[in-house]
């Protein structure tokens, strides 16, 4: 797809590749992430995600027989946003969050923009930060991992914004998911796996989940410190949604820019604001909000990455 | 030159007739602002110390800023003292008027301004957290808890009237 | 008389300030929180609407061409602190909750650009039906936001909660929330626009 868009003489190749295919191969590459967030958090974990699934879908297609447009349901678009919605939310919330996000990502983040295609914001983001604003209450409380009983948790990140030291945290539980956190964001190595499908495929590039990771790391590592250089970047990148994001939803096709020079400042930009996000700005975690402001961006990016046509100035 | 003139005797003209309607209705509603903003200040006061029954400003410097008030009972005798603070929050400066009583303990507190994030921030003005303070001690406040989420605007609160308190004791010592 | 019923209606609908001219969208988007506010701010807004009205119509041709603007301002001006002044007599708390935007009814553009295009051209029974409908629309589509951000955002409708139990969308609340409305307002307001002709 990222190479796909050069017209050039004949003989053309034809391949089978159409928005519908790699749309569900993205949602099969976000399964081992759900598997991993139900084995983590519980039965929970898998309502919350069809209900915003079933709740997405839906809003799509009442809108689009409204509108009287192409049905765009089965192209997979709609269950990935609803996926993705749902990994961004801590698995004890009431079931009509998930639902009221999912129709709020898919209405406003979407169709009012004019549908697959138009949208100038990332539809889950959307819903999230919709919600995030909304019901703070509900988005910030987390429970701890493998408890049925759900006792609260902060997440690691939000443990180290109020100050407290996080000696019991391994890097190795941070990458396996056992701490609290949003229920898809959690396990690393489960989204790992679905990124490497994602790859193999040729489905997304390296230019904005490499940079965006690698921006993040280093400026942590430089300023996340008591003195310069001594930031503790491994955890910065293991902990909260930096993965899921940088993997999953800095990659969105739409919002982001079309040339690789423009999707490495993309990268940059996404990287820059998630660490002054985590280390200097309110909230403990700043994904959803660094990649929303660069998708605000993208046009801009791409007015001035443009590649120039061959015998224009 | 005599458009200039004109111009200008007809602006001035405007003007003076704006300047006597507005001088006549200050006039009219002036005493009623400030009655209006002294039943106001009443009816905070003993709200925070409802078993007062009447309060006076204890003033300084030549600007008169209010220090404190002092809360005096129908038979004139001083039960406690009231006293504005202001702490920063998340996003705003939080104020508050506390009651206190001669011995440090709190007989309660009000929320007169914030700006703070609603749902999280917004909740320092809710009986719940405001109702903690009632018959605790000014000086440690141990037994307020914060509120989930909204630890920053909660500790904005509670160490202004901390921090208040212990100067509000310290003049009060330099009185007697 | 036609005319002048004329002149009152199509300030609310069909020329509606908020959702078809499109101005004094900043006081509309910072006191809509609540009914009351709405109800308070378009009250005011009414007033001055009407005041400069009456006098710019009935001034306009002592008035100097050149020096128009400047006039108008301190006529407008005047009226603002009128209105201030009693607001903050008679009901302090509304004038607490509105704060700064009463003042800032001098440069709401609804104002000025009444008496710009309408009343320096106008008689005074026109000028005063214009006023009192576009302030009357003003009202209404305070009122209308207001509405739907006080119970989306609180649950309430003029302090009194309407649905048990609900969970109150914060975000219609704040600014963000203003904006959604508003935008989705002026859709519809498009919308039904467009179906008509």
């Amino acid at each position: 797809m990222i190479n796909n868009l050069i017209v050039s003489g004949s003989p053309h190749i034809h391949k089978p590749e159409s928005v519908a295919r790699i749309m569900w191969t993205v949602v099969i590459s976000l399964i081992p992430a759900l598997i991993a967030g139900v084995i983590i958090f519980g039965a929970n974990a898998l309502w919350v995600t069809l209900a915003a699934v079933t709740a997405a879908v839906l809003t799509e297609l009442i809108l689009g027989l409204c509108t009287r447009k192409k049905v765009t349901v089965f192209d997979g678009t709609a269950v990935i946003t609803g996926i993705l919605l749902a990994f961004n939310l801590p698995s004890e919330v009431p079931l009509w969050l998930p639902i009221v996000g999912a129709v709020f990502s898919i209405a406003i983040g979407k169709a009012v923009f004019g549908g697959l295609g138009q949208n100038i914001f990332n539809p889950a983001l959307v819903g999230r930060v919709f919600l995030m604003a909304s019901w703070p209450k509900y988005m910030t409380t987390f429970t701890l991992p493998f408890n049925l009983d759900a006792v609260t948790s902060a997440t690691p990140l939000a443990a180290l914004k109020e100050g407290k030291v996080l000696e019991h945290i391994s890097y190795l539980d941070l990458f396996l998911g056992k701490h609290g956190g949003c229920l898809g964001e959690v396990c690393i190595l489960a989204l790992l796996l679905g990124a490497a499908l994602l790859f193999i495929k040729r489905y997304i590039s390296w230019h904005i989940p490499f940079t965006y990771i690698l921006t993040t790391g280093v400026f942590v590592y430089i300023f996340g410190g008591d003195k310069l250089f001594s930031g503790d970047w491994l955890f910065h990148i293991l902990s909260g949604g930096l993965i899921l994001g940088a993997f999953f939803m800095a990659t969105d096709y739409v919002a982001t820019p079309l040339t690789a020079r423009g999707q490495l400042i993309f990268g940059v930009g996404c990287g820059l604001l998630t660490a002054v996000i985590r280390l200097w700005g309110g909230y403990p975690e700043g994904v959803s909000y660094a990649i929303l402001m660069m998708n605000a961006t993208t046009p801009f990016i791409d007015r001035y990455t443009k590649v120039r046509i061959y015998g224009t100035r | 030159m005599r458009e200039m003139a004109r111009y200008g005797f007809t602006l001035a003209l405007i003007c003076l007739v704006a300047a006597g309607l507005l001088a006549a209705v200050n006039a009219l509603t002036g005493p009623k602002i400030l009655a209006a903003a002294a039943a106001e200040e009443q009816a905070g006061l003993s709200q925070v110390m409802p078993l007062a029954d009447k309060f006076t400003a204890v003033k300084q410097g030549t600007d008169e800023t209010v220090l404190y008030y002092k809360a005096f009972d129908r038979q004139d005798k001083l039960i406690g003292f009231v006293f504005k603070s202001g702490g920063k929050g998340y996003s705003s400066v939080i104020q508050s008027l506390t009651g206190m009583f001669p011995d440090g303990k709190i007989s309660g507190i009000k929320i007169i301004s914030l700006n703070e994030t609603p749902g999280l921030g917004m909740r320092v003005t809710e009986e719940q957290f405001t109702g903690q303070f009632k018959g605790q001690n000014s000086m440690d406040l141990a037994g307020v808890q914060a509120i989930t989420g909204a630890t920053i605007s909660s500790y904005a609160v509670m160490d202004s009237v901390m921090q208040k308190a212990k100067e509000i004791k310290e003049l009060i010592k330099n009185d007697k | 008389m036609k005319n002048l019923i004329k002149e009152f209606t199509k300030g609310i609908i069909k020329e509606n300030p908020t959702f078809v001219l499109a101005l004094g969208l900043c006081p509309t988007l910072a006191v809509s929180v609540s009914v009351a506010n709405a109800i308070g701010m378009g009250i005011a807004a009414t007033f001055v609407l009407l005041g400069s009205s009456i006098i710019i119509s009935l001034v306009r041709d002592f008035i100097p061409d050149r020096i128009r603007i400047p006039c108008y301002i301190v006529i407008i001006a005047t009226f603002v602190t009128i209105a201030e002044l009693c607001m903050k007599a008679y009901s302090p708390a509304l004038d607490r909750s509105l704060g700064i935007y009463v003042p800032l009814i001098v440069v709401n553009c609804i104002v000025l650009g009444r008496a710009e295009a309408y009343a320096c051209k106008n008689n005074l029974s026109r000028s005063f039906f214009d006023g009192l409908g576009m302030g009357v629309g003003f009202t209404l589509a305070l009122i209308l936001i207001s509405a739907i951000r006080e119970f989306l955002g609180s649950g309430q409708l003029l302090g009194h909660t309407l649905v048990k139990g609900f969970e109150p969308v914060f975000v219609f609340g704040m600014p963000s929330g203003a904006l959604l409305v508003i935008g989705l307002l002026l859709g519809l307001f498009n919308l039904l626009k467009e179906k008509r002709t």
